[in-house]
């Protein structure tokens, strides 16, 4: 489903990412782990077409196309969904109908018809029972005045209403307590599929006590330097990643 | 002398006789003018009025306006009026009081008539000129020496008057300019509270509202003020608000400029006593050739008192702004708090914002900030509504409208805030979609 070849990205000048290669198929899901500032972040961003950042070499084919070619709503209406590590609050915009939006611009792009209002009600109310959110977060602006932990629910309640092909999870573990951690996994666990490939990028292992990937890479100096099945993540848990930098270099 | 002050001699010769108020209110009428006149109309020369130019002013023949026939008046104020204000109201068309229009249910506690009547019961406009810094706004020098009416509130002590009082100022240009100079003198008396919506609306070819409001807020008191420009792209609008705020008393103030060929809006407040807060809310969203010029100044005059003011503007067009905020530190003023920001969205190339803040500090202790931003719109939250699959014009249209809306949800009265949230969305390109998101 996705193949990045060789990619090079830098943002002012400064190269983040430096020749990474990574294959991911249909129904699988990826946990991309690594120390602060290896590129993480960047990787995510750059798949889902942040423009501040540069490609300057390099490929990502992705359902066979060009992804890097399209604009970022080009992208997620073929299916691609980055959750935010830092939500954006947008005051005045209705969450709903934010939400709303995205979906019938997906479902035009794919030649359905459009959810009228009764029918997405219907549809965002099966999906905030599964996120365990308040019926108030309707009547709100897009992540206005949401905790940190709300914000994040949020992200994954549009994936689930999104239903994209490739997610991209930033830090999704980031500022959640162990019951909001839960919460969030069931969402992200209920969408595996084989369909679907889910990149999980994260700082910490315990995010993949609960949601458990099929493979974990490390990323360090803009490379991924070893991959290997969920073990790799404990094993990263217990040495951290100054041994790996070590052991090739980077 | 300019074709703006000899029109207006004429008319002070021919009408000044026979304005509303008694002897000595006829006398503070006359030395305003002969002041006024003095003094001439500000230039650009003056640091004050560096960035607006009244030379299009000057070139106009003033006159005093002439009564509007009730019919006419009644099916403006349909046009204009906002829904869903049930409270008391009061309706001037072209300055002119419109009786059948008004809404005078007495409410207990509230004292409220026209100006023009308050004079001429005698006592009931004390506070005339008492408010109004008249050496430094020389507009409100000839609103005292020619205002026909306008509006006279107080409110009893320790009342609370729940609903807003609603003054409806309704300009209707015709073929020569009109000087519409309403007046509003607004005291709350010990422990009273209350809102008071001035609202200016109107059509037509050129006109000059210039308008003049004093605000007594008496100890714990609690005032809080709207002032809603909508008037037409052809008409010039002038406003100075004056408040005086006394110990533990609280006065807010939202300020909305969405119309207007050239607007000049002066807000003075006087932190008196100590505990006396002010809150000055602004939105100013400009287009065409428009030109808004607020120019704000907080006098921290007694220890413990603080400030905070939020200006926001969106510029479109050719069009121009200036937002200058001072804000005065006396000696003495101790432990005072002043916060202060002016954030600008450009949407065209060729519009044109000029900010300036100006702290004038005399006291040490105090907490004082301000910050002005002139910029784009915020590239994350762009990325973010396209990673979401809207389009790149869509989510400009959303960030822009979720900019001006931070300041609209501030108002708290959900008549205004829908009627001005509507309008700022059938600004922005793409208005139909949008409207969907609301």
């Amino acid at each position: 489903m996705l193949k990045i070849t060789d990619l090079h990205a830098s943002v002012d000048g400064t190269e983040i990412l430096k020749g990474l290669n990574l294959e991911i198929r249909a129904g699988e899901v990826h946990a991309i782990m690594g120390p602060n500032g290896s590129g993480k972040s960047t990787l995510a961003q750059v798949l889902a077409g942040r423009d501040s950042y540069e490609v300057t070499s390099g490929s990502v084919e992705y359902k066979g196309l060009d992804l890097l070619a399209l604009a970022p709503e080009a992208r997620a209406r073929e299916g691609v969904f980055l959750a935010f590590q830092y939500p954006v609050e947008i005051p005045g915009v209705n969450n709903v109908y934010m939400l709303k939006a995205a979906l019938n611009a997906m479902r035009k792009h794919r030649d359905e018809p459009e959810l009228d209002s009764y029918a997405f009600m219907k549809l965002i109310r099966e999906k905030m029972k599964l996120m365990q959110m308040d019926a108030s977060f309707l009547n709100r602006g897009v992540n206005e005045g949401f905790s940190g932990g709300e914000k994040k629910r949020n992200e994954i309640l549009q994936m689930a209403v999104l239903e994209p092909t490739l997610a991209l999870l930033d830090e999704t573990d980031s500022g959640l307590d162990i019951d909001a951690l839960k919460v969030v996994a069931e969402g992200v666990n209920s969408l595996r599929s084989p369909e679907r490939a889910i990149v999980m990028v994260t700082h910490y292992q315990r995010l993949l006590d609960y949601i458990v990937p099929d493979q974990v890479h490390v990323l360090s100096g803009g490379r991924i330097v070893k991959s290997g099945d969920r073990t790799l993540a404990l094993e990263l848990e217990e040495r951290g990643y100054d041994w790996l930098a070590e052991a090739v270099g980077a | 002398m300019n074709a703006a002050l000899e029109s207006l001699r004429g008319q002070f010769a021919r009408r000044g006789g026979a304005l509303p108020g008694n002897a000595s209110i006829g006398e503070k009428r006359k030395r305003a003018f002969e002041e006024f006149i003095a003094r001439g109309l500000p230039t650009t020369a003056e640091e004050d009025w560096k960035y607006t130019s009244l030379a299009a002013l000057e070139e106009q023949s003033l006159a005093l306006p002439e009564a509007v026939d009730v019919a006419t008046a009644m099916a403006a104020v349909e046009r204009y009026a906002v829904e869903g204000l049930d409270g008391p109201r009061l309706v001037f068309v072209n300055g002119e009081l419109i009786p059948p229009a008004c809404q005078l249910d007495g409410i207990e506690g509230l004292e409220m008539t026209s100006l023009g009547y308050a004079l001429e019961q005698g006592p009931g406009a004390e506070t005339l000129d008492q408010v109004v810094d008249i050496d430094r706004y020389r507009f409100a020098r000839l609103n005292t020496a020619l205002f026909i009416d306008g509006a006279h509130l107080r409110v009893a002590r320790d009342t609370v008057i729940e609903k807003p009082v609603y003054l409806l100022f309704i300009t209707l240009g015709d073929d020569t300019p009109r000087l519409i100079q309403p007046r509003v003198l607004i005291e709350a008396e010990r422990g009273a509270k209350m809102t008071v919506i001035e609202h200016f609306c109107g059509e037509g070819p050129a006109a000059l509202v210039n308008t003049v409001t004093e605000v007594l807020a008496q100890p714990a008191s609690e005032l809080t003020h709207y002032r809603i420009q909508e008037q037409a792209d052809t008409h010039t609008h002038i406003a100075s608000l004056n408040a005086r705020v006394a110990r533990d008393a609280r006065v807010v103030c939202h300020n909305i400029d969405f119309g207007g060929a050239l607007v000049r809006n002066d807000v003075h407040a006087r932190l008196v006593e100590s505990g006396a807060h002010v809150e000055l809310n602004g939105l100013y969203f400009t287009t065409g050739r428009g030109h808004v010029d607020n120019h704000t100044r907080i006098d921290h005059l007694a220890a413990h008192t603080t400030s905070r003011e939020d200006y926001r503007g969106v510029l479109d067009g050719r069009s121009r702004a200036v937002f200058n905020g001072r804000v005065l530190v006396a000696e003495d003023a101790q432990k005072i708090e002043a916060h202060q920001s002016n954030n600008n969205l450009l949407l065209s190339r060729d519009c044109e914002i000029d900010t300036k803040p100006e702290l004038e500090i005399y006291a040490d202790d105090v907490i004082c900030s301000h910050g002005a931003t002139v910029g784009q719109l915020d590239e994350t939250a762009l990325f973010y509504l396209r990673s979401r699959g809207l389009d790149a014009e869509t989510a400009r249209g959303l960030l822009t409208f979720a900019f001006a809306e931070a300041v609209i949800m501030r108002l708290g009265i959900e008549a205004l805030q829908s009627r001005l949230s509507r309008t700022v969305i059938g600004r922005l390109p793409d208005s139909d979609r949008l409207r969907e998101f609301t």
